[in-house]
């Protein structure tokens, strides 16, 4: 698989981070190299092995259905660079 | 006139309903989840997705997902996987919701709903959990936007249909049923003005015989009026769209109650690109043959099979038994009062009289001012004679203002109806012996004068009389 300027660019306005033109070769460079270290997995047979989401042979763990607040308002605003009214509080956005 | 506009073509609407499990705590975490609290106070650290955090998932949530699987007669799926599905939104404080893609807890079920033509079969393409996201108040700032976080991650149910309704009357049907079935398993509260339940629904429109057109998905509906509105005016707007030569665009549209019209909110050039891939947070989530037949014991008599009942034990119409079952207290309220009394009345006292009253307040069943017992010991007194139906009106509508039982307001009012034959053969006697002309005028043949007789005998008991009887008995006496 091979990462070009233009997915790359993609990729960064999902995440809503701008990349700059001086940094667009380098970083591309080092994600070929990710995906290519990755891609040596491609190289085994999984002709008869199903997909798997998770490679711990354990049970998913539940919790009851128990009600523990114990986070404040204030904890949870606390490092919310804005705040108002206990809101967080963000650039305008609508979509 | 929504015919008219659409006549010659086809509708083909498909819906997602966002249901919220009717759960204390969070889907991952152990928050509450209860509604209108303070803004940013039923946050954990899960919640607003602190480095480090770890979510567990909450077992009541994966029963009521199973159960609703089960009330919509759809394939429960003994191995699921949570995926994450990647967005970058103020209120989503993860960068991504965590929900099933390929493997989800439900798969393929149906729901039946009545349309004008018969039984309608509505295929269920899948149901799966996921959280739902905080909250975005754009409008308390001109410059800001605020964002409250206490319903990101409350445990949703998505069910998603399969595009098999074709008008938005049937879209509505489809909507009431679910909802219906949840409210009756428990799972969820059907609470669609705090938006417990919402829906999201696809339109297309295309020509009988031509293939399907392209879909716009309208967001977050939140009640019946909203759903059909929205379906007829983006059908509508499709088809004008496809007569002036022009395409439909697939898009996401939102609806506005205020306007009645749908507009754009992002074209599929913008369409999000989720990115997902199995959360390696969470483990598959796998469910035991056992425990999943327990569950299946433990489902209630759902509406289908109580409207059977009520229409084979109580010998109701299909109409009034739909009307009757399409609400989970309404069937209990008429349950209660049934029993032992004339099915006949108790319906019509129930969906015509009570209905009327509790629509003139703007209540629902649950908050009815008339318990079932009270209702009850009203139809009771109609059945044995006791008051008639006109008089039982006014003895309801005092029972809602004041509280007080059947029994005490007819004593009170002196309303009990006089069934007595000998008593009203008196009053029969007295009209006609002080009518001596228009008894002649009647036997003579002029007939309409019976009517006067009746009245003037009503009258003469305080309208307390039965009716029947007076009726029966000045026949008889005329005729002789």
């Amino acid at each position: 698989m091979e990462f070009d300027k233009k997915s790359l660019l993609k990729l960064g306005k999902l995440a809503r981070i701008s990349i700059s033109e001086d940094k667009l070769n380098n970083l591309s460079k080092d994600l070929n190299s990710i995906l290519e270290f990755v891609d040596q997995l491609k190289e085994i047979n999984t002709d008869q092995v199903d997909p798997t989401s998770n490679s711990l042979n354990q049970a998913l763990e539940v919790r009851d259905d128990k009600v523990d607040n114990q986070n404040s308002t204030e904890d949870v605003l606390e490092n919310a660079p804005e705040k108002e009214m206990d809101f967080f509080v963000v650039p305008k956005v609508i979509e | 006139m929504v015919a008219q506009m659409i006549e010659g073509w086809n509708l083909v609407i498909g819906i997602e309903i966002h249901a919220q499990v009717n759960s204390k705590s969070k889907l991952f975490s152990s928050s509450p989840t209860d509604f209108g609290s303070k803004p940013n106070s039923q946050v954990s650290l899960i919640d607003a997705a602190m480095p480090g955090m770890l979510p567990v998932i909450n077992k009541f949530c994966i029963e009521q997902a199973v159960k609703s699987g089960i009330g919509l007669n759809a394939k429960i799926n003994k191995k699921s996987i949570f995926d994450r599905k990647n967005y970058f939104y103020q209120d989503l404080p993860q960068g991504y919701q965590i929900s099933q893609y390929k493997d989800p807890i439900v798969g393929e079920g149906f729901v039946e709903i009545e349309t004008e033509n018969g039984q309608k079969k509505i295929g269920v393409e899948r149901l799966h959990l996921e959280q739902d996201a905080g909250k975005s108040l754009h409008d308390q700032d001109p410059n800001f936007t605020f964002v409250d976080l206490n319903r990101s991650g409350i445990a949703l149910m998505e069910i998603v249909s399969k595009p098999d309704m074709s008008s938005p009357e049937e879209a509505v049907e489809y909507v009431r049923k679910v909802r219906s079935i949840l409210r009756y398993l428990g799972t969820c509260d059907g609470n669609m003005e705090q938006g417990s339940l919402r829906a999201d629904v696809n339109v297309s429109v295309n020509k009988p015989g031509n293939e399907l057109g392209t879909r716009c998905e309208i967001k977050n509906l939140n009640s019946f009026k909203f759903i059909h509105a929205a379906i007829v005016y983006e059908a509508k707007r499709q088809i004008k769209l496809i007569e002036q030569g022009e395409s439909v665009n697939q898009e996401t549209r939102l609806f506005n109650t205020q306007s009645g019209e749908t507009r754009s909110m992002r074209s599929k050039e913008d369409a999000h690109d989720y990115r997902y891939f199995p959360d390696p947070d969470l483990l598959p989530l796998t469910l035991d043959d056992d425990w999943i037949k327990g569950l299946q014991d433990s489902i209630p008599e759902l509406p289908d099979q109580i409207k059977e009942r009520f229409i084979n034990e109580y010998s109701l119409s299909s109409y009034d038994a739909n009307i009757i079952v399409s609400d989970k207290a309404t069937s209990e309220y008429f349950e209660d009062v049934v029993k032992n009394r004339n099915p006949k009345l108790v319906t019509t006292w129930v969906t015509g009289e009570l209905f009327s009253i509790l629509n003139k307040k703007n209540l629902i069943i649950e908050d009815s001012p008339i318990t079932s017992k009270q209702l009850g010991e009203l139809v009771d007194n109609i059945e044995n004679g006791k008051i008639s139906n006109r008089q039982a009106k006014e003895v309801l509508e005092e029972m809602c203002e004041s509280g007080k039982g059947a029994l005490e307001i007819i004593d009170e009012k002196g309303l009990s109806q006089i069934s007595d034959e000998n008593e009203i053969e008196s009053l029969v006697d007295n009209v006609l012996n002080s009518n001596p002309k228009n008894v002649k005028k009647y036997k003579n043949g002029k007939e309409k004068l019976f009517g006067f007789f009746v009245g003037e005998a009503m009258k003469l008991s305080k309208g307390k009389a039965n009716p029947k009887i007076v009726n029966d008995l000045i026949k008889k006496k005329l005729s002789q």
